[in-house]
C-alpha cells in the first residue's frame, strides 16, 4: 500500500469513528476543562490541545512499535493484551485525575506552603493532567485503532507509522469541537465548575476500582 | 366546597376507569379504588397534600415490590437475572436508566439496556411514553407522586420524630453531588456503552432483580447494592427525614430536575409573606430549599423541587403555593383583573382552575394510572399469600 492511500485510509478511519474516540475521551476531558480555574476559550483550547497531544504521542509510539515489529506483532499483540493495556491505562488515568482532584481540594492549604506547591505543580496542575491523561487515553484500542496499527505493522516503516497515526488522529479532531462550548456554559452556570470537579473525582475512583483493579484481578 | 365535590367526583370516575374497569371489577380493585378515593378526598378537603401523598406513595412502593417480585417468580422462577433473560433482552426497563440510555442511543443508535422495545408494561417504549407525559405535566413531581421506588424512602423518613442529622446547611453541596453523580453516570454510559448505575450502584436491585453471585465482581456488586440500599434508603432517611437516595443518587430525579422548567406547574414562594422561619427548608425531603433560597428571596425552590407539598403544608404564613408556569405571563398579557370574578359562576370556574387543585388532580391521576395495575396485583398476591399462610398454619 502506498503512503498516500494508507494516509487517506487512516484519515477516513479516524473520521468515520471519531464519535467513539470522543466518547472515550469525554469522561476525562469534559470534567477537566469544565472544572478548571478561570476557564476561557484560550485555556480550553490549550487544555484540549495538550490532552489530544498526549493521545497522539501514545498513538505514534504504539505505531512505531508495531512498524518496528512488522507482522511479528501479531504474535504478542492480541485482544487480551490490548484489554490489559486498556485496564492499566484506566488505573494510570484514574490516579492522575484523583491526584488532580485532591490537589484542587487542598489548594487553599497548599498556597500557604510554597515548597509543597512547587513540588506538586507538575503532578497536579490541569496542564500536566491533560497531557498525562491524554497519554493514558491513547492506550484504549478500538477497532479502527486496530486497523491503523495493522497498516503500520504492514508498512514496516516508522515514518509511515507516524504519518498514518497523524492522519488517523486528524480524522478524529472535528469531534472535539463541541468542547469549546464549555466556557460559555460555565460562564452562564458557575455551579458547573464545582459539579465538574466532583464528577472528575467520581470518574477517577471508578477508573481505578471498577475499570481498573476489578477487571485486572478478577476478569480473565 | 362545590369545586372540591366536583373534583372528588371526577377523581372517582378516573379511579373507576383506571383501577376497577381496566383491571376487572373484583373485591381487590374495589378496595384499592376506595383507598385511593379516600386519600384524594382527604387531601383535597383538608388541603394537607404531603400527608396523604406519602401514604399513597408508601403503599404503592410496597405493593409494587410484592407485584414485581411475584411477576419475576412467575416468569423466571427466581429474582436473579438469568442468562436467557439477558440474551433475549427481557430485563424490565426501569425509568432510572432512561437518562443514561438516551445519549448513547443518540450517538451510536445503541440501546445499552437489554429490555424489550414494546409489548410489555416495562418495555422501553411504554416507559418512554410515561416519562415524556410526566416531564410535560408534573415534571419532577414524578418523584413524589408516581415513582414506585421513592415511597420506600418516604416510609423510612417518616419513622423518626425528629431529625438526628440536619442536612440543611449542606443542601447546596448535596445538590452539587447529585448533579455530579448524574454527569458521572452519563459520561460513563457514553464511554463504556453500559449502564454502570445498574451494574454497580442501583440500590433497588435488592428488592427487584439482581445479578446472581457467581464470581468476585458479582459479590462486590451485591455488597455495594446492599450497602447503598441500607445507607440511602433505610438509615439516612430515618436519621435525616430526607429522601437521600432521590436527592443524591437517582439519575432519573436529576434529569427530571433539569427538565422541570418544561412542566406546567411550579412551586412559588411569596417573599412578601415569608418570615424566613426556615420550616420549609427544614422539612423539604429533596433539599430543594436551603438557607440561601430564603435569605436571597429567590421566590421559588431550587430546581430539585419535586412538588411533594411538604413545604406548602408546613408554612405558617401560607406563603408557598403551587402555580402554573405560565401564570405570570398570562397575568401580564390579560391584566391584573383576570382573576376578579363578576358572578358566582365565574368564581366557581376560577376556583376550579386553582393551580393547587388542578395540580393535585393531575398528579394524583398520574399516580392512579401508574399504580393501579401493579398495586392491585401486589394486593392480590399479598392476600393470597396471607391466606395460604393461614391455611398452612391451620393444618
Amino acid at each position: 500500500m502506498s503512503l498516500w492511500s494508507g494516509a487517506i485510509q487512516s484519515l477516513l478511519l479516524g473520521f468515520s469513528t471519531g464519535t467513539y474516540c470522543a466518547m472515550y475521551c469525554a469522561p476525562v476531558l469534559i470534567p477537566l476543562v469544565t472544572g478548571t480555574d478561570n476557564i476561557s476559550l484560550k485555556k480550553t483550547g490549550i487544555l484540549t490541545s495538550l490532552f489530544l497531544s498526549g493521545r497522539m504521542i501514545t498513538y505514534i509510539i504504539l505505531g512505531i512499535i508495531c512498524a518496528g515489529a512488522g507482522l511479528l506483532v501479531s504474535s504478542f499483540f492480541d485482544p487480551v493484551f490490548a484489554r490489559r493495556l486498556s485496564v492499566i491505562a484506566y488505573i494510570f488515568c484514574g490516579a492522575i485525575l484523583l491526584n488532580n482532584s485532591f490537589q484542587k481540594m487542598k489548594k487553599k492549604n497548599e498556597a500557604q506552603c510554597r515548597g509543597l506547591k512547587k513540588i506538586s505543580v507538575f503532578t497536579s496542575n490541569d496542564y500536566s493532567t491533560a497531557v498525562l491523561s491524554g497519554l493514558a487515553v491513547g492506550l484504549h484500542i478500538c477497532p479502527p485503532y486496530w486497523a491503523t496499527l495493522f497498516l503500520c505493522s504492514q508498512s514496516g516503516s516508522a515514518l509511515y507509522a507516524v504519518i498514518y497515526f497523524i492522519c488517523f488522529f486528524a480524522g478524529t479532531l472535528p469531534f472535539f469541537i463541541p468542547v469549546f462550548a464549555l466556557p460559555f456554559a460555565v460562564k452562564k452556570l458557575p455551579a458547573l465548575k464545582k459539579i465538574a470537579q466532583i464528577t472528575q473525582l467520581l470518574i477517577a475512583v471508578y477508573f481505578i476500582i471498577f475499570a481498573g483493579i476489578i477487571p485486572l484481578f478478577f476478569y480473565k | 366546597m362545590a369545586v372540591k365535590v366536583l373534583l372528588s367526583a371526577l377523581m372517582a370516575f378516573v379511579i373507576y376507569f383506571f383501577t376497577i374497569s381496566m383491571h376487572g371489577a373484583n373485591i381487590i380493585t374495589w378496595i384499592y379504588g376506595a383507598f385511593l378515593l379516600y386519600l384524594f378526598i382527604s387531601m383535597i378537603f383538608t388541603g394537607n397534600i404531603n400527608k396523604y401523598r406519602r401514604i399513597f406513595q408508601f403503599v404503592f412502593a410496597v405493593l409494587f415490590t410484592i407485584s414485581f417480585i411475584g411477576n419475576l417468580y412467575d416468569e423466571r422462577g427466581s429474582m436473579a437475572i438469568t442468562q436467557n433473560a439477558l440474551f433475549e433482552s427481557e430485563i424490565p426497563f426501569c425509568h432510572l436508566v432512561i437518562p443514561v440510555s438516551i445519549i448513547p442511543y443518540a450517538l451510536t443508535k445503541t440501546i445499552i439496556f437489554p429490555a424489550r422495545i414494546t409489548g410489555h408494561y416495562a418495555a422501553i417504549v411504554s416507559m418512554l411514553v410515561i416519562w415524556l407525559t410526566a416531564a410535560l405535566t408534573i415534571g419532577r413531581g414524578w418523584c413524589s407522586w408516581a415513582c414506585f421506588y421513592g415511597g420506600l424512602e418516604d416510609g423510612f423518613s417518616g419513622i423518626a420524630k425528629k431529625q438526628k442529622i440536619k442536612l440543611l446547611p449542606k443542601s447546596k453541596e448535596i445538590r452539587y453531588f447529585h448533579f455530579a453523580f448524574f454527569s458521572f453516570l452519563i459520561l460513563m454510559g457514553v464511554a463504556f456503552l453500559s449502564s454502570i448505575f445498574c451494574e454497580w450502584f442501583c440500590p433497588f436491585k435488592l428488592i427487584t432483580e439482581f445479578t446472581p453471585i457467581v464470581d468476585i465482581p458479582s459479590l462486590i456488586a451485591t455488597f455495594i447494592f446492599m450497602s447503598v440500599f441500607l445507607i440511602f434508603i433505610v438509615i439516612l432517611p430515618i436519621l435525616t427525614k430526607k429522601r437521600t437516595q432521590c436527592s443524591m443518587l437517582c439519575p432519573f430525579g436529576a434529569m427530571q430536575s433539569l427538565l422541570d422548567p418544561v412542566s406546567i406547574y411550579r412551586v412559588a414562594i411569596d417573599t412578601d409573606k415569608c418570615t424566613s422561619c426556615m420550616q420549609c427548608a427544614s422539612v423539604c425531603p429533596f433539599n430543594a430549599i436551603d438557607i440561601d433560597t430564603i435569605t436571597q428571596k429567590k421566590g421559588r425552590p431550587e430546581i430539585t423541587c419535586a412538588k411533594c407539598g411538604a413545604c406548602i403544608d408546613v408554612c405558617p404564613q401560607k406563603a408557598i403555593k403551587i402555580e402554573f408556569s405560565f401564570s405570570k405571563a398570562l397575568a401580564k398579557k390579560c391584566g391584573p383583573n383576570i382573576l376578579n370574578p363578576d358572578s358566582k359562576l365565574q368564581k366557581f370556574f376560577i376556583d376550579l382552575l386553582n393551580p393547587k387543585y388542578v395540580f393535585m388532580f393531575s398528579a394524583f391521576t398520574f399516580g392512579v394510572v401508574i399504580s393501579s395495575m401493579l398495586s392491585t396485583d401486589g394486593m392480590r398476591r399479598l392476600i393470597s399469600g396471607l391466606l395460604s399462610a393461614l391455611q398452612l398454619g391451620g393444618n
